[in-house]
């Protein structure tokens, strides 16, 4: 197995230099697609039983333990974050706990790119593309939220202040890569209410 | 006269004397200083046409200070970085600015086209509907073109736009638009009430006419307040203040959208990365529309010769810009703001006397003029402009409201008007998103009146035109407004101010004023300057029946183009009030649209050019398919390869390569754009039932079955494969461009219909990277990379699934062929798909593997009258009409589109059915979409009953070979069809089955 050829979906683009924030592709990450009823208690036992945490069942939250973190994306659908190496035994974990129980868990570990967007002007260079008030306190670290942006199908994950996930389906990681390298370019930065002093 | 005679000595609050600045105006160098506008350095300089008229050619100046200004339309840049008809008032001059004036040729003094004003008499309103309709056809190549060329504003840039542009959002709990006094003071007292404010003013410099407007508040003049003011919100952390940006609509929801000039006023600015525009699009809880007022020109004998400008214009350039217009100035006005101006003059040291078309005012701006020994002519209008090129002198005739006719006259020497025939609250915004508007009989002009929005207007966008009473408005409604937005707002404590200033008389309207000589013989009267249209055309409108106001505007043209009526509107709106004997209010108004100013192609665009013009999606195998010569489709948004030339080979020739290396060897292709949708649940089974028209619940585990989808209509909408991963759950396979659509589709389904049913559904579609590998060596090819699994034909025969390891890579593999050959379709996690396709090729090097595109694909299939949905159906075919009635079963209770195939039309006789084609000429390809007739005639009309769907050329059979729908085709076998073709060519073509090749089907069993 050691000679497979891996290759993620940004893998043939660099880092920008002449970006006012930083932007990476996290390739190492592992993605489950879980589907099931949150009103059938015994899959919700089932989920925490082989995830240890919690399912979050509020809109567009997240929950997190260890290295394992779900993400809600609707009333019953959920992506599980994990290392890339852990999502097989994952996977299979939680597939045994689930049994019979009415449920669909699928590896889905290559079907989105991610690209974290960090430093300051993250959420000002997202709302180029995105009609969300991203400066607004709805948008905490731990966030989640399904967005439009740029055009296209986006995840929104929060994770600290300055710090943003933006998962997009792998075939258009390409095309978000370069909005976001032209959006965040040197001189085009922009302040919103420019005074505004957050924590 | 000194050199630059036109420049004050002293004065201008927007320039600095200091830093002097050059640039290029038609070729010639103009200086000017820092802080100027394009149209106070020209000015200065001594130049007074700006532009020449739209339909008359006539020399123009300036009439106004900011955006209102119609007349001195400018383009700036050359070449490629070229953009027309922005407004000299509007530009701000830096060193190596380059502009050049529009509509004239060759040269603003000597324009050729001046001549249609000789022949003015010749191009009355509505000209366009009455002249040049006969011959009909000389319109289109004749008259059009030309009218086209003679009337015009700027011309387009040439070449790509090398500048960037992009979108904005942002969001507020109130907007205030405008930044006079109204809006800051507004602005301020909605962000001490705690809302989050966002504030937008088209100038650079915030304050609005607050250095115009005369007055003290708290012992301070108008100017220094606002500008304190503006400086305390510009610090306030709940405050966004946006200059240089023009709010220009306003939309359902509050939502509006506004242009930012970012970079235009300052080349450095764009060097360090910065966008030339920006496109706000705003949404806000509440609404402050603080936008001002527009001055009216009045409708005087040649009110448009150059240097004769509004009174606010004039008082403008002087307070701003230390530039006059001339040396001998002329205040016409029916109101006492604009004693003001008459007052700036004196001041600064120019001749200025005073026409009021009013008999008596007791305002005090009047008493002062006349303290003053100002010349004050009260009941009085100018009857006549001398001059063409430039204002010389003009005549003065007595006048009481309503007279008609010119009784007695003098003569005045002169070298400038200013104008004022009162203001005209800027309603756009309150008007564009449906706010309802009044007649105000003292203002004689529209201000707001009620909206469905959360929105008011302030100020002198409401009417309120003193300093005064626009303060305490200002800061009520903000307050109110912070209020209806959030919970907790804080009670802001009323300022008590102490404001001074002048009593003001009444306005008079002044719709026409008479002239020297007979009406409209060589002594228009302009209403709107931009479109040329004067009193004389809104009358003659009037008389040929034009009743309706909007009528009238498309007529006339009048209040269309970049100025939509700013100046315009009122005093058209007068004249026809005049001549019809109605009130303005029963007239009524035409339709305020956005934009309120014109706004850049480029900012609508945004970052969306280039690469980025629209979303693409790629393969995981698209670097790969670039660097092997590949040449792409676009299918959906993805771009898929269509075919891969080498050196030497074209198109053509290597679709005939890659399609003879899958039938006699083998080939790969990329077909990781097929839908891949995982369905799981006690129900699936049942599901897929309902949802196709064949049976998939009694599929077994591991093997695959080919799916036709039809809509409830009975028309198919999709086909695919779809796999038995387990009892209860599936891997359906959907068209490339159907996959987001048919996921929606099973959704909508379950979640609205058949709520009982426990099924999940999950599109993986991007999860997998998937090759076709087809051909008689497809076996042999795989077999070379080490499968932990049988590829047999006994373990893995046609139409079954397995999964493992080839070459160490996770794989799904699903037997199926769209070739007819023996071909497997091999599944791997997208991040190990170019690692997958790499081994498989070193893997087929011995074997002649070649990569094959689309279009190969295309043939393959036809070649075996495999059908694809959206080529052989047009969304009105059903299965019965592609000859699948096997497919569509007689067992199951119901499935969708079941019960529509009953229906008389789809069940009768003369449906469209799928034959196939050949030509009596093996050589001829027939069109994609050519129509074949029942009886061939000379000429159209032709009766149709059928066209191609499919057509290619065969490099499998050496000949062309074509499917179509036609008209009872199955019946028709053996008959030969005529298909017209352009060009009076007509091809010929004998009705077929639609499999050409490989009739029994044995090459798929390898």
């Amino acid at each position: 197995m050691a000679d497979l050829h891996f290759q993620s979906a940004l893998a043939h683009r660099s880092m920008p230099d002449n970006t006012s924030i930083s932007m990476r592709e996290i390739s190492e990450r592992g993605m489950i697609d879980l589907r099931g009823l949150t009103t059938d208690k015994k899959f919700v036992a089932a989920a925490k039983a082989a995830l240890g945490v919690e399912l979050p069942k509020v809109p567009r939250t997240s929950t997190t333990f260890g290295d394992v973190q779900v993400l809600w994306l609707s009333t019953d659908q959920w992506l599980v974050l994990t290392g890339r190496a852990r999502v097989t035994a994952l996977l299979a974990d939680l597939r045994k706990a689930l049994g019979t129980i009415h449920s669909l868990a699928v590896d889905v570990s290559d079907m989105r790119a991610i690209i974290r967007l960090e430093g300051d002007g993250v959420r000002e260079t997202l709302m180029k593309g995105s009609t969300l008030d991203l400066i607004s306190d709805d948008y905490a670290p731990g966030t989640v939220r399904r967005m439009r942006f740029a055009e296209i199908a986006a995840l929104l994950h929060v994770v600290e202040q300055n710090m943003i996930d933006i998962y997009v389906f792998r075939s258009y990681a390409d095309y978000a890569w370069e909005f976001l390298v032209k959006s965040a370019r040197r001189g085009s930065e922009v302040k919103l209410f420019p005074n505004l002093i957050k924590d | 006269m000194a050199s630059k005679p036109y420049r004050l000595a002293q004065g201008g609050s927007l320039i600095d004397r200091s830093r002097k600045v050059t640039f290029s105006f038609d070729g010639k160098d103009v200086s000017g200083f820092a802080g100027d506008t394009l149209a106070s350095a020209v000015l200065a300089s001594g130049q007074k046409i700006f532009g020449r008229s739209f339909k008359y050619h006539r020399p123009r100046g300036l009439v106004g200070l900011g955006s209102e200004e119609m007349n001195a339309l400018i383009g700036v840049g050359q070449g490629n970085k070229h953009e027309p008809n922005l407004r000299a008032t509007q530009i701000e001059i830096f060193d190596g600015l380059s502009a050049e004036s529009q509509n004239r040729w060759p040269s603003l003094k000597y324009d050729i086209g001046a001549i249609n004003s000789k022949f003015s008499r010749f191009l009355p309103g509505g000209f366009y509907y009455k002249t040049f309709m006969w011959p009909r056809s000389f319109w289109k190549h004749v008259y059009e073109p030309f009218i086209r060329k003679a009337a015009g504003l700027g011309k387009a840039p040439e070449g790509r736009d090398t500048d960037t542009y992009e979108h904005m959002h942002i969001h507020a709990d109130v907007i205030v638009v405008g930044a006079g006094i109204a809006g800051l003071a507004a602005a301020e007292a909605a962000a001490l009430a705690g809302a989050k404010v966002l504030l937008c003013d088209e100038n650079p410099v915030l304050g609005g006419i607050a250095d115009l407007t005369a007055g003290m508040i708290d012992g301070e003049c108008v100017e220094d307040y606002a500008k304190a003011l503006a400086a305390r919100l510009s610090a306030m952390p709940n405050v966004h203040v946006l200059s240089r940006t023009t709010v220009v609509g306003h939309f359902h929801q509050n939502y509006l959208m506004a242009f930012e000039r970012v970079g235009d006023h300052d080349p450095l600015i764009l060097a360090s990365g910065a966008p030339k525009h920006r496109l706000w699009k705003i949404r806000a809880h509440h609404v402050i529309v603080a936008t001002g007022a527009l001055e009216r020109p009045i409708a005087f004998a040649n009110n448009d010769r150059p240097n004769i400008m509004l009174a606010s214009a004039v008082r403008g350039m002087i307070g701003r810009y230390g530039v006059t217009p001339g040396n001998t100035g002329i205040v016409f006005t029916n109101n006492d703001d604009a004693y003001l101006t008459a007052f700036a003059l004196k001041k600064a040291g120019i001749n200025v006397r005073v026409v009021d078309s009013r008999s008596r005012s007791d305002g005090a701006l009047v008493k002062r003029a006349i303290a003053d020994g100002i010349d004050v002519s009260l009941g009085s209008v100018i009857s006549a402009v001398e001059g063409t090129l430039e204002v010389k002198a003009v005549k003065i005739a007595a006048y009481r409201k309503g007279q008609g006719r010119v009784i007695t006259e003098r003569r005045v020497e002169c070298d400038f008007i200013a104008m004022s025939g009162g203001w005209n609250p800027a309603l756009h915004l309150w008007c564009h998103n449906g706010g309802k508007i009044q007649f105000d009989d003292g203002l004689q002009s529209f201000r707001p009146q009620s909206h469905t929005d959360a929105i008011t207007a302030i100020g002198a966008a409401n009417g309120t035109m003193s300093v005064a009473d626009t303060l305490v408005e200002a800061q009520v409604a903000g307050e109110a407004a912070a209020k209806s937005v959030l919970k907790k707002a804080k009670t802001i404590k009323a300022t008590k101010f102490k404001i001074e200033e002048p009593i003001r008389g009444a306005l008079e309207s002044m719709w026409f004023a008479p002239a020297t000589g007979l009406y409209n013989e060589g002594n228009k009267h302009f209403i709107d300057f931009q479109n040329d249209v004067t009193a004389a055309d809104l009358e003659l409108a009037q008389r040929e029946g034009y009743e309706s106001i909007e009528h009238t505007k498309r007529y006339t043209t009048f209040g269309m183009a970049t100025d939509q009526g700013k100046t315009s509107n009122v005093n058209g709106l007068g004249v026809l009030s005049e001549a019809t004997g109605k009130t303005i209010p029963e007239i009524g108004t035409t339709t305020f649209r956005p934009p309120y100013t014109p706004y850049s192609f480029g900012s609508i665009a945004g970052a969306h050019t280039g690469a980025l013009f629209l979303p693409i999606r790629q393969t995981p195998i698209f670097n790969w398919h670039k660097s092997h010569g590949a040449t792409f489709e676009p299918v959906g948004q993805w771009r898929r390869a269509y075919t891969y030339s080498q050196v030497g080979e074209d198109k053509h020739a290597s679709i005939t390569r890659e399609i003879l290396c899958v039938r006699n060897k083998v080939g790969m292709l990329d077909a990781s754009t097929l839908g891949k949708i995982e369905i799981k649940g006690p129900d699936a089974a049942e599901f897929l039932d309902r949802m196709y028209t064949n049976t998939f619940s009694t599929l077994k585990v591991g093997r695959c079955r080919y799916g036709l989808m039809m809509n409830e209509l009975g028309f198919l909408t999709d086909d695919g494969v779809t796999v038995r991963l387990a009892d209860d759950h599936f891997l359906m396979h959907t068209t490339s461009g159907g996959a987001d659509r048919i996921a929606a589709w099973l959704e909508e389904w379950l979640q609205t219909e058949w709520t009982h049913y426990k099924v999940f559904v999950t599109p993986v579609t991007e999860q997998w990277a998937q090759f076709a590998v087809a051909g008689p060596k497809a076996r042999d090819v795989l077999a070379k990379l080490d499968p932990d699994f049988d590829l047999s034909s006994e373990a893995l025969p046609h139409m079954s699934f397995s999964q493992g390891h080839i070459g160490g890579y996770p794989i799904r593999i699903y037997r199926i062929s769209f070739s007819g050959e023996l071909s497997y379709e091999v599944a791997t996690p997208a991040n190990f798909g170019q690692g997958l396709w790499n081994a498989i090729m070193e893997a087929g090097e011995e074997f002649d593997l070649t990569a094959y595109g689309t279009e190969a694909l295309h043939v393959l299939r036809a070649e075996k009258g495999y059908i694809v949905i959206g080529d052989e159906t047009d969304g009105t075919t059903t299965p019965i009409d592609v000859g699948m009635d096997g497919m569509v079963s007689k067992k199951k209770p119901d499935f969708i589109g079941k019960r529509s195939l009953e229906q008389s039309f789809l069940k009768g006789p003369n449906r469209k059915q799928l034959v196939g084609l050949l030509t009596e000429e093996p050589n001829d390809v027939l069109p994609d979409g050519a129509y074949a007739v029942r009886v061939l005639k000379d000429k159209p009309p032709m009766e149709m009953i059928g066209q191609v769907t499919s057509t290619y050329m065969s490099p499998t059979l050496g000949r062309s070979i074509a499917m179509a729908l036609i008209e009872n085709g199955r019946d028709r076998m053996g008959e030969v069809l005529s298909f017209p073709l352009e060009g009076g060519k007509v091809m010929k073509a004998t009705i077929t089955g639609t499999v050409f090749y490989d009739k029994d089907g044995a090459r798929i069993n390898g």
